[in-house]
């Protein structure tokens, strides 16, 4: 516990959000941006933990498992929707997905 | 051990939620108490009887709405009553939030039972879900700290997903879905860190529960005066106003719009239209004027200037679309800039009123006006049969007054007040929005506002003139629509109400 101060967790967790965004706008496949998401909600959850533990208050360590329970609930949907897709058009590539347009 | 044993015993009786803290949210309950009605419902009754579920939850919203209208002055512009130790507050006209929510849900029911049955997908289902998403909206619009807000936020749009990608076996409809997701995803993403961000540099400084919209405002208050605000924090709320900014549809998280409001099914691109436009008007209402109230000097700006962007390009985007459902998502994103102008004018100078009505009470009429248009609109959409629903979009209301006076009087009341024309609720709710800019003296909003009714009469009335006017190459020979008992009965309620509401609020 020494070594590791908060900045240290709040760099991490800017990285991995970052490395998340950077997924989310560049990646083409749809699985993959949808895990980049997730990195996003779990870069966010590492940084609430951090301030929880460093702050001394329980609100955030709370807020965590909501946050764990809303994520789950959202990658069920999502990945319904995104299975229910492949079968209708037999690809996740965000390029495929061309049929709303003016 | 014991000492320990006797604080945790305290706190679980003082923060005990007491009989009135329940009393205060019976509606919310009673609507989630019906979405799972509706699930036993499927389970338990044979195939024949189904039709009585989208009944039975049309008739329990109703006495929803007359429950949550029979409290005591429930026009008043604040009730501002506490719940939950702090958890929830009601501090906007809360009957109108509540009216706009419900009589959503309401609608979007009546769209949606006979559109379903033609696509052959499950209504029962649907009814669930949007019923979820309705008391989830209701909450989402009391929440007084960022636990509540995130779960009811997040449960709201997570039903979203469902309802916009309900069509399994529709490529649009499964598109919008996918696309509303990973925006919905992102824009949930950046809400979360944004609290995150707020909640620990508010910590730092020892503010008991910085998840508290309370304590967030009194503690920001003083770090104002003090100038001791850090980025940390700066940044956080930034980032939440972006997360709700894209709920409300406001410029720049406008981009997702008009590709789910296209792909949706049209009863889901309604209710996506009202309630969930609807929820993002009122957790910006909230938050620019609770919690994030000390820092007007720098939200005020920002939020005229995406007001003004917002009317811009809702209404360009608006006059170059073909697609009527791409015109009517993009002229709500314009309908969005006019709400924003009213939280903007709030922010600016606190606690401004035009014509006797603060702007809370404003941003309620503007949503319950434009739900009217909207609804009466969508109706006539939602009329037309699932074999046409490959016809190019543009001509799907060629030849309307033919094929269904009814429908195309339908429409036109609806794009009537969606445009403003007087007297209708559309044109009073534009102009107590105006009187608030004029009051507030945002001029270049004002001037924004009043270029975007201009031009949005032209839009408007090009949708208008394919349903009236007799096309000369006159070579398809459409049936005439048969339309239920119940549609013409909303659609005379609904007329009457964008006919009448207007005067009703001025008298």
């Amino acid at each position: 516990m020494e070594h590791t101060s908060l900045a240290h967790h709040l760099i991490l967790a800017g990285l991995l959000f970052a490395l998340g965004l950077t997924g989310v706008l560049v990646r083409r496949n749809l699985l993959v941006v949808y895990m980049c998401l997730e990195l996003m909600l779990a870069a966010a959850t590492l940084a609430l933990v951090a301030f929880s533990r460093f702050n001394r208050t329980m609100d955030g360590a709370v807020l965590v498992f909501f946050v764990i329970t809303v994520a789950a609930a959202e990658v069920a949907v999502g990945l319904a929707l995104i299975v229910a897709l492949f079968r209708q058009r037999g690809t996740v590539q965000s390029d495929a997905l061309t049929t709303l347009r003016d | 051990m014991t000492a320990f044993i006797a604080n945790i015993d305290l706190a679980f009786k003082t923060l005990a939620p007491r009989a009135t803290d329940w009393q205060s949210i019976l509606p919310e309950i009673a609507v989630a108490g019906l979405a799972l009605f509706c699930l036993v419902q499927a389970m338990l009754l044979p195939k024949a009887l189904r039709y009585l579920i989208p009944a039975t939850a049309r008739v329990g919203l109703c006495l929803v709405i007359v429950m949550s209208l029979i409290t005591p002055a429930p026009w008043a512009p604040s009730s501002d009553l506490e719940s939950f130790s702090g958890l929830l507050r009601q501090n906007l006209p809360f009957a109108g939030v509540r009216a706009v929510f419900l009589f959503s849900a309401l609608l979007t029911s009546f769209l949606a039972a006979g559109f379903l049955r033609d696509r052959k997908a499950a209504v029962a289902d649907y009814h669930h879900v949007l019923l979820v998403v309705t008391a989830a909206f209701m909450l989402l619009a009391q929440s007084n700290h960022f636990v509540t807000f995130f779960v009811s936020l997040e449960t709201a749009a997570v039903g979203l997903y469902v309802l916009v990608g309900y069509l399994r076996r529709s490529d649009a409809s499964l598109e919008a879905g996918v696309k509303y997701l990973v925006a919905g995803g992102l824009s949930s993403a950046l809400l979360l860190m944004g609290i995150v961000l707020v909640y620990g540099s508010l910590g730092a400084v020892g503010v008991a529960d910085s998840l508290n919209f309370t304590q967030i405002g009194k503690i920001l208050a003083l770090q104002t005066a003090a100038h001791t605000l850090s980025p940390l924090t700066l940044a956080g709320v930034a980032l939440i106003l972006g997360g709700v900014a894209f709920k409300l549809g406001a410029f720049p998280f406008h981009a997702w719009i008009p590709d789910v409001y296209q792909g949706a099914p049209t009863p889901t691109t309604a209710f996506l239209g009202t309630a969930s436009k609807a929820a993002g008007a009122f957790t910006l209402v909230l938050l620019a004027t609770g919690p994030f109230a000390p820092l007007a000097v720098k939200v005020g700006p920002l939020l005229a200037i995406a007001t003004v962007l917002t009317l811009l390009v809702g209404n360009l985007g608006a006059l170059a679309a073909t697609d009527i459902k791409r015109t009517l998502a993009l002229s709500g994103v314009s309908h969005a800039g006019f709400i924003l102008a009213a939280v903007t004018a709030t922010v600016v100078v606190p606690g401004i009123t035009a014509y006797d009505y603060n702007a809370e009470q404003i941003v309620v009429f503007y949503l319950l006006a434009y739900l009217a248009g909207t609804f009466l609109t969508s109706q006539a959409l939602v009329s037309l049969p699932a074999a046409e629903d490959h016809r190019r979009p543009q001509l799907a209301l060629r030849g309307l007054l033919r094929r269904s006076p009814m429908l195309a009087a339908s429409l036109g009341f609806g794009i009537g007040s969606l445009a403003g024309v007087p007297p209708t609720v559309g044109f009073i709710a534009k102009l107590l929005v105006l009187g608030l800019l004029v009051k507030a003296k945002l001029w270049w909003v004002l001037g924004a506002a009043l270029i975007s009714v201009a031009v949005s009469i032209h839009y408007y009335f090009s949708i208008l003139r394919e349903a009236v006017v007799r096309p000369s190459d006159d070579s398809e020979d459409l049936a005439p629509l048969e339309i239920s008992f119940s549609a013409r009965f909303l659609i005379g309620a609904l007329a009457t109400a964008a006919l009448l509401g207007g005067l009703l609020i001025l008298a």
